[in-house]
């Protein structure tokens, strides 16, 4: 990968071993396997997958939440993984994250004015009258006013919420912020504005975001690069329009396939196509050779045994599907126009 | 980018709230503490006699004008004891609620912080110092330390430590998990840091309880051991030496027993009363819900349902469920009540879907608990009719109405996996229906059971039957849920949010089940949802919800093609594949207004980019083939969505 990441992750494993009696290792379950990622100074990647993809455990793991099983995770030239979960003061303070669920992820004993200079009392000399008037100013940057400085979250709506922690997140200005799915649990017309206002942001401040979340209609439209997961791999990897507008990867295709659309006769059709070709219910997890073998419509006789290398594609990034083996055509250009419709 | 609506209640509002009936006497118990504490500092000052002095001619008296309280054995003034008793309580309910609560809180936080070895061998300790009647622990401890009131005092601290320890330990194990928590380890802060400034302050709550509640402890504990001699000692005035003497006095003079016995039930009452006003006072209020006192739109309480002439509502031949005129109030924390669903009028054909979308707070989950005459305490149906089948729902007793849900209404929620109940095999909890509703026996049911599990798409379903619920993915517990609410055959199923909670994939499978369902059982379904490009997929028709009332009824083509109100098309621009440009994406400014402060016209129009002024005035739902609640629907062109 290029010299000019600000974020590089490479061969990244992340496992998580069940509580067995008196605290022993149980069972092992691999969250993340062997992931490939980086992300340019104030560049977006978004990252998709559908529950238990393993997208949450990269995020926890860059943020030094979880420690890394394997791999190395490269912020600004300096290792990562090698400090487990106990990051120096300088890196701590440059990457900061807004969590999905504004209701639990502000202290409820805390007032706006402690949750936004929290980050200020930790990292900075400053004093109470200019982690002050440095909160006055982070909060007009997410639309609200110095009048909300002594209030509690809880006499907040969900929209107003995820401001007060965008605010948080922005106030030592981090070279990266890790958003966790930072919509998703907000009406459409709300998420649209936090949408916005995380755009307006990083474009003035030049801030890299890993955004994770499970709508690629919504990645689409704020990340620069796409990433695509599936039961801790990295199926996909690419520029965000060609990802959407031309999948490469089946799953990919049927990630985007199954978003309902606004148009009930576009649906209708989506639907009588199903019928005709149902799906077989099969075991989600494969053991060996592809992860999505057991779902894949194209699977092969090579995709039971091996495991498909990540394979450029033609119009920018990476697709990790024996499809694309010498072959240079995505799975399916139908897909493209019936999003675009 | 518009400033977000204050749509928050001020605080002192909110702590106010709990001085209602009961203020009097939690006056009356502030007093009594109050007037402890100045006994207890004042007792040179206030007391008639020395508490010591001995006057053995005088021994024994009643009541008099020299002596209020009478004489103890020795003569001594029981008034002049009693206050200074006030000074021992005072002292050793501060020692050993202060010795509990230092010891106590400071270990429990780090080894609930800390886990691991550090919390076992702890909480082994405390376990069985719990295990052993606290009185036994106390005499134990005294008597490695001697007595005297310190001593005791200490021994009780000792002793109520733990269980301010567990409770301390038992908030950081759940706060530890709070996102809060992760946010402050993401923002660098250290443990210690953490432990202190983020997990600490939500332990005040339960900590002032657990205090009032150890004071109130303590004193029956001092008054315990002063009474069988290990704690204050003779001739010291406590309360507990006292009814000490008064027991051995018991048949000759018993009313030496009533002064400090109503002290102490006195003291300790009031500490508790004041303890629990003061937690609840403090509370951190979830939601604020609404404001008191905003009486804008009550007015429609009273208001006949709806001025529409004729029915309201696309007229439907047969409707399965007919609602027309439906008012839903919820009891307001002034006492009144506001409104939360007006005049909605609605019907749903067999074999139809209607979809019931909106955003939070439009309304619309209130909606089918309303018809299914499931919801809370506080909030009820005061107007409007509910007809299914013919059958009026409102009219009938709640057996009644018992037996109509599962039978002919059955509902599906946003999550399988806490809609079913973990103790039991999701089979025997199909079962359980068909049994109670249909009366089948064990065999008959469990056949059906399987039966219907096949049918919603799950192999081998004999063997998924004897699963317990969190041994199955989410789309699967939904399509259990599915199976259990259609194994009465219902002519009507409410399905709330049914596929919000399950990935898009598994989304696509259930919504297909749900038509699959309704071309075989022809039942009419409500659903639920605030993803339109859902509805787009399932529902026949869509009922467009805002802050209450519905703004707009079209069939899915009409209402996807042509959208007439300004809140619906709003709607569909934000959705986000609507668009196909980057960022700003188009918004609907402001939020959604709470009940109670609703606007008297259009509850739209302060977000509207349309308003004119006769929007200030009560709209109602206008048109035949599809219905809208918009002065301007019909000048305005609005462009289809995309």
């Amino acid at each position: 990968m290029s010299d000019d990441a600000l974020l590089e992750i490479r061969d990244l494993d992340v496992t998580y071993w069940g509580r067995a009696l008196l605290g022993l290792k149980g069972k092992t379950f691999h969250a993340v396997k062997g992931a490939n990622l980086a992300i340019r100074a104030g560049e977006t990647l978004g990252l998709v997958g559908e529950s238990g993809s393993g997208k949450s455990s990269i995020a926890n793991t860059v943020l030094g939440l979880v420690p890394a099983s394997g791999g190395s995770i490269r912020f600004g030239g300096v290792e990562l993984t090698a400090m487990k979960t106990r990051y120096p003061s300088d890196i701590r303070g440059q990457i900061q994250a807004v969590f999905q669920d504004p209701y639990s992820s502000l202290n409820p004993s805390m007032t706006v004015e402690e949750i936004v200079t929290e980050p200020l009392r930790v990292h900075t000399k400053m004093n109470a009258d200019e982690r002050r008037a440095r909160a006055i100013e982070l909060l007009k940057l997410v639309s609200l006013s110095e009048e909300h400085l002594g209030r509690h979250p809880h006499q907040f709506s969900g929209g107003q919420r995820q401001r007060i922690a965008i605010a948080s997140a922005l106030a030592l200005t981090p070279k990266l912020i890790v958003l966790d799915e930072p919509v998703s649990a907000l009406d459409v017309s709300t998420q649209n504005q936090i949408i916005n206002l995380l755009y307006e942001r990083r474009d003035a401040l030049g801030i890299a975001y890993l955004l994770i979340a499970h709508d690629l209609a919504l990645v689409h439209h704020i990340s620069d690069r796409i990433a695509v997961m599936y039961l801790g791999h990295i199926v996909e990897e690419g520029p965000s329009d060609r990802v959407y507008r031309a999948p490469a990867h089946p799953y990919t295709k049927a990630l985007i396939d199954a978003v309902p659309l606004l148009d009930p006769d576009a649906q209708r059709r989506r639907r009588a196509d199903r019928k005709a070709a149902p799906a077989q219910e099969r075991p989600r997890v494969a053991a060996t050779g592809c992860p999505y073998k057991n779902r894949c419509p194209f699977a092969m006789p090579r995709c039971q045994s091996e495991m498909p290398p990540a394979f450029p594609v033609a119009s920018g990034g990476t697709a990790n599907c024996f499809l694309l083996d010498g072959a240079t055509a995505t799975v399916a250009a139908g897909s493209a126009d019936e999003v675009v419709s | 980018m518009t400033p977000p609506s204050t749509d928050s209640a001020s605080a002192p509002s909110r702590r106010r709230r709990w001085v209602g009936g009961s203020s009097a006497i939690v006056a009356v118990a502030a007093g009594v503490l109050v007037l402890l504490a100045l006994l207890a500092l004042l007792a040179d000052v206030v007391t008639p006699y020395d508490p010591l002095k001995q006057n053995l001619i005088k021994a024994l008296q009643w009541p008099s004008a020299s002596h209020w309280l009478g004489t103890d054995d020795l003569g001594r003034d029981v008034f002049s004891r009693l206050i200074y008793g006030c000074r021992i309580a005072v002292i050793a309910a501060a020692e050993a609620t202060t010795i509990a609560v230092l010891l106590g809180v400071p270990i429990g936080l780090f080894i609930g912080y800390r886990g691991g070895w550090w919390d076992w061998v702890v909480m082994r300790v405390v376990e069985a110092i719990v295990s052993i009647p606290g009185i036994m622990v106390a005499i134990v401890i005294l008597a490695l330390l001697g007595t005297g009131l310190h001593k005791a005092m200490i021994a009780l601290g000792i002793l109520f430590s733990t269980s301010f320890l567990r409770l301390a330990r038992g908030v950081v194990l759940a706060e530890r998990e709070e996102v809060y928590v992760r946010s402050a380890r993401v923002v660098g802060a250290s443990d210690s840091r953490i432990l202190l400034r983020h997990i600490f302050p939500n332990i005040a709550p339960p900590l002032i309880v657990q205090v009032t509640l150890t004071v109130g402890a303590v004193l029956l504990a001092e008054a315990g051991l002063s009474f069988i001699g290990l704690g204050v000692q003779p001739p010291d005035a406590s309360w507990g030496t006292m009814l000490s003497t008064a027991a051995a006095f018991m048949d000759l003079h018993w009313f030496l027993a009533i002064p400090p016995g109503i002290a102490i039930i006195v003291t300790v009452l009031s500490v508790n009363l004041i303890g629990d006003v003061i937690r609840d006072s403090i509370g951190r209020g979830i939601a604020v819900g609404v404001r008191p006192g905003t009486p804008a739109a009550r007015f429609e309480s009273a208001a006949p349902p709806a001025e529409a002439a004729g029915p309201v509502g696309v007229a439907i031949d047969n409707p399965v469920l007919r609602v027309e005129g439906l008012q839903v109030m919820v009891a307001a924390r002034d006492g009144g009540e506001i409104p939360v669903i007006t005049d909605l009028s609605l019907g749903i054909a067999k074999g139809e879907t209607l979809g019931l979308v909106g955003e939070s707070g439009s309304g619309k989950t209130l909606t089918g608990l309303a018809i299914l005459g499931l919801m809370g305490t506080g909030v009820r149906t005061t107007h409007g009719s509910i007809a299914l089948n013919g059958r009026e729902l409102r009219s009938l007793s709640s057996s009644q109405m018992e037996d109509v849900r599962g039978n002919e209404v059955a509902m599906v929620f946003q999550d399988p996996t806490t809609s079913l109940n973990p103790a039991f095999t999701v089979g025997s909890q199909i079962a359980e229906v068909l049994r109670t509703k249909k009366g089948m026996n064990r065999k008959e049911a469990w056949e059906r059971v399987v039966e219907l599990i096949h049918r919603v798409g799950i192999p081998r379903p004999e063997e998924r039957a004897r699963a317990y619920p969190h041994e199955l993915s989410g789309g699967m517990a939904q399509r259990i849920a599915i199976a259990r609410a259609l194994s009465c055959n219902p002519s009507l199923l409410i399905a709330d949010e049914p596929t919000t909670a399950l990935d898009v994939t598994v989304q696509q499978e259930i919504l297909d089940l749900f038509r699959d369902l309704q071309d075989e059982f022809g039942m009419a379904i409500l659903f639920v949802t605030h993803d339109l490009a859902v509805a787009a997929d399932v529902c026949d028709r869509i009922s467009v919800m805002y802050a209450g009332e519905m703004v707009e009824m079209a069939g899915v083509d009409q209402l996807f093609a042509m959208p007439r109100h300004p809140y619906t098309r709003g709607l569909l621009t934000a959705m986000p594949h609507a668009s196909d440009r980057n960022p700003p994406l188009p918004t609907i400014r402001g939020s959604v207004p709470r009940p109670g402060s609703w606007a008297t016209g259009c509850r739209f129009s302060n977000r509207c980019d349309f308003r004119t002024a006769a929007c200030d005035r009560r709209i109602p739902l206008m048109g035949r083939e599809r219905l809208v609640r918009c002065v301007r629907a019909d000048e305005l062109v609005l462009e289809a969505a995309q």
